[in-house]
């Protein structure tokens, strides 16, 4: 029932049906086959006898958090695993990292059973979860990273050189030696991932990387793992809410909802078909009259900053911008992709189907 | 295990380091805690001038009581800081955290923080045994002098145990500090006094239960010659070591029990 599709396989598979010797090498890092997790909430009631009803009796609320998802990532790929807030990207996370184990279903990531190898594993992943670092706060950024060597046992020789990589890549230099409550957010995130990378994991669990950052900071971040995962061939799983992070990084997404997969395949596709309306953010010089352009729509205001939606085939961004700036002064502007939610919304809305190739 | 040993020896010494960033607020606090303390003991001698006497035991042989069990409480709040405060790091998502390295998540937890500061509570229960001993005129031998650290320290595994257990109540529900301090804070309280004030169940529950009576007062009665008002055997003075091991032992695989319910049920 639900429209679900699957661009085609990936090249890799057929390298390695032809050349078995190098099969060990090209299977999927991750593999994911009927996955379920489901939850048993308890059933509260409200109010002073609830309390007592609480007690007595104990009702359960079933909450099928992952519900039947299948799928595979090739080493070396970039993957944006994306949903709406409670789609069960975070239980997938857990049940991929062994924090979780899965109701039914099987895992298996770098060929080991993530709940049953979890330590044996966690040497060879690395997580990083955008909100929470795992830095020591009041320490140096140095001494973090001094400490994870001995968290995860890096040799001295290959810790000191991943260190000077990534100290470059990443322009550590500057605030290695600052505690890492005194770092910017930018920076600590730049931490963070040097921490994630250090002993060398064969692939990287990214959960909204970029929330927060201003754009320069972003841009750095995606920088980065575009290169991690070109040379040293490091596999990504990426969340995000930011649409812009999937269309920079990844090749291919997988979009979740209510536990089951909505979508796996091309990133291009997806936003050719979906996600086709953008919004340009101007700032005005003054908060002068607006009286919109005809070619977008305003959806919000707020003083001199407007929001303007508009379809990428009825007018191009830069014939907008001209627009805007024909009646107004201009101080800032940006624009944003759709949001998930939207993208989302308008699969059910208009269903996957179409022309695409092979739906599941 | 002695890679374990060495992991944790660093990141405490770590914690230690973060601590010494705010040198004024952990001096305050270890101040604070001695003063408050110390406060305490002076309301019990007090209470001791009306009647110098508790089920037979003199002021200074209840001194050395309580001394020893702030002593051993104070080394226990020390290293189990990570347990104490299980429950903040279950809601903030650290704990996951812990799953997704690959050290044992029992010493990351024990390395999570070593609480400087309670040196406070072991000055203040050194000074206490200090002055019982004194008052209470206890004669010192060689083995006496060698089995009161090795007391101690029992003791001190006993209440962590009890952190262990309490922190593992955190993986079926969040409000547990409470329960956890009817046993930590309320055990302390209850081995500074001798076991004969207490009712027959309470006796039979810190002995074979919880191993409270394990904690002060058996051992204290070698130290200090008393025969035993509940009469227990005699050898019950030298258990404590194997007691502490043996709770912890239970702690830990109560422990573990916890751990795995929480990888089920991600609550």
């Amino acid at each position: 029932m639900e429209p679900q599709m699957n661009t085609g396989s990936s090249p890799s598979v057929f390298i390695c049906g032809s050349f078995s010797f190098i099969r060990g090498w090209c299977l999927p890092i991750v593999e994911v086959a009927d996955l379920r997790k489901t939850f048993y909430l308890a059933r509260h009631h409200r109010g002073f006898f609830g309390a007592f009803r609480n007690l007595a009796t104990r009702s359960y609320r079933e909450v099928r958090a992952v519900d039947g998802i299948s799928f595979q990532v090739e080493r070396g790929e970039m993957v944006g695993y994306v949903g709406p807030n409670g789609a069960g990207k975070s239980t997938t996370i857990k049940m991929l990292t062994g924090i979780l184990v899965p109701t039914s279903g099987r895992v298996e990531v770098a060929g080991l059973i993530p709940s049953r190898q979890r330590r044996e594993l966690a040497r060879r992943i690395g997580v990083v979860f955008g909100q929470r670092t795992q830095l020591w706060w009041d320490l140096p950024l140095i001494e973090s990273l001094e400490l994870l060597r001995h968290i995860y046992r890096v040799p001295e020789k290959r810790h000191r050189a991943n260190l000077a990589t990534f100290a470059e890549l990443l322009g550590l230099e500057a605030f290695l030696d600052t505690p890492v409550r005194q770092l910017s957010l930018g920076q600590r995130m730049r931490g963070d991932l040097a921490a994630a990378l250090l002993h060398d994991p064969e692939i990287l669990y990214l959960d909204e990387p970029t929330i927060g950052l201003d754009v320069v900071a972003k841009q750095r971040i995606r920088e980065f793992l575009i290169r991690i995962n070109r040379e040293a061939q490091t596999t990504v799983l990426l969340t995000t809410h930011d649409m812009s992070d999937i269309a920079h990084l990844c090749q291919r997404m997988l979009i979740i909802d209510h536990g089951r997969l909505l979508y796996d395949g091309g990133v291009a596709a997806i936003r050719e078909r979906f996600g086709t309306t953008r919004t340009l953010v101007v700032d005005l010089e003054e908060d002068e009259e607006f009286a919109g352009v005809p070619s977008a729509e305003m959806v919000r205001e707020d003083g001199p900053r407007k929001w303007l939606r508009f379809q990428r085939e009825a007018i191009s961004a830069a014939e907008l911008v001209a627009q805007v700036a024909a009646r107004y002064r201009i101080r800032d502007l940006t624009i944003e992709e759709p949001e998930i939610e939207e993208i989302v919304r308008r699969i059910y809305l208009e269903g996957i189907g179409g022309d695409q190739p092979s739906a599941v | 295990m002695r890679d374990d040993l060495a992991l944790y020896l660093r990141l405490i010494g770590a914690d230690v380091r973060s601590q010494m960033q705010y040198k004024l607020s952990f001096l305050a606090l270890a101040l604070g805690s001695f003063a408050s303390l110390f406060l305490q003991f002076f309301v019990i001698l007090i209470f001791f001038q009306r009647f110098p006497h508790m089920a037979g035991w003199s002021i200074g042989e209840v001194a050395f009581l309580y001394g020893l069990a702030s002593v051993s409480f104070g080394l226990a709040e020390m290293v189990s800081g990570g347990f104490d405060r299980f429950s903040q790091l279950v809601v903030r998502g650290d704990f996951d955290r812990v799953l997704t390295r690959p050290a044992d998540p029992f010493v990351q937890l024990f390395s999570q923080e070593f609480q400087l500061r309670r040196l406070g509570r072991i000055g203040q229960g050194a000074t206490a045994m200090l002055l019982g001993q004194g008052m209470a005129g206890v004669t010192w031998t060689l083995p006496k002098l060698l089995y009161l650290p090795v007391v101690a320290a029992s003791g001190a595994v006993v209440f962590v145990a009890l952190f262990i257990l309490g922190a593992t109540l955190c993986f079926w529900t969040v409000q547990t500090s409470e329960v956890t301090n009817i046993f930590t804070d309320g055990g302390t309280e209850m081995v500074s006094y001798p076991m004969e004030i207490y009712q027959e169940w309470l006796r039979r529950f810190f002995i074979f239960v919880v191993p409270l009576g394990f904690v002060t007062y058996f051992p204290a009665l070698y130290f200090l010659d008393r025969p035993d008002g509940l009469g227990m055997p005699e050898f019950f003075r030298f258990l404590p070591p194997a007691v502490a091991m043996l709770f912890l032992a239970v702690a830990r695989a109560v422990w573990s029990f916890g751990v795995r319910h929480y990888q089920s049920t991600g609550s």
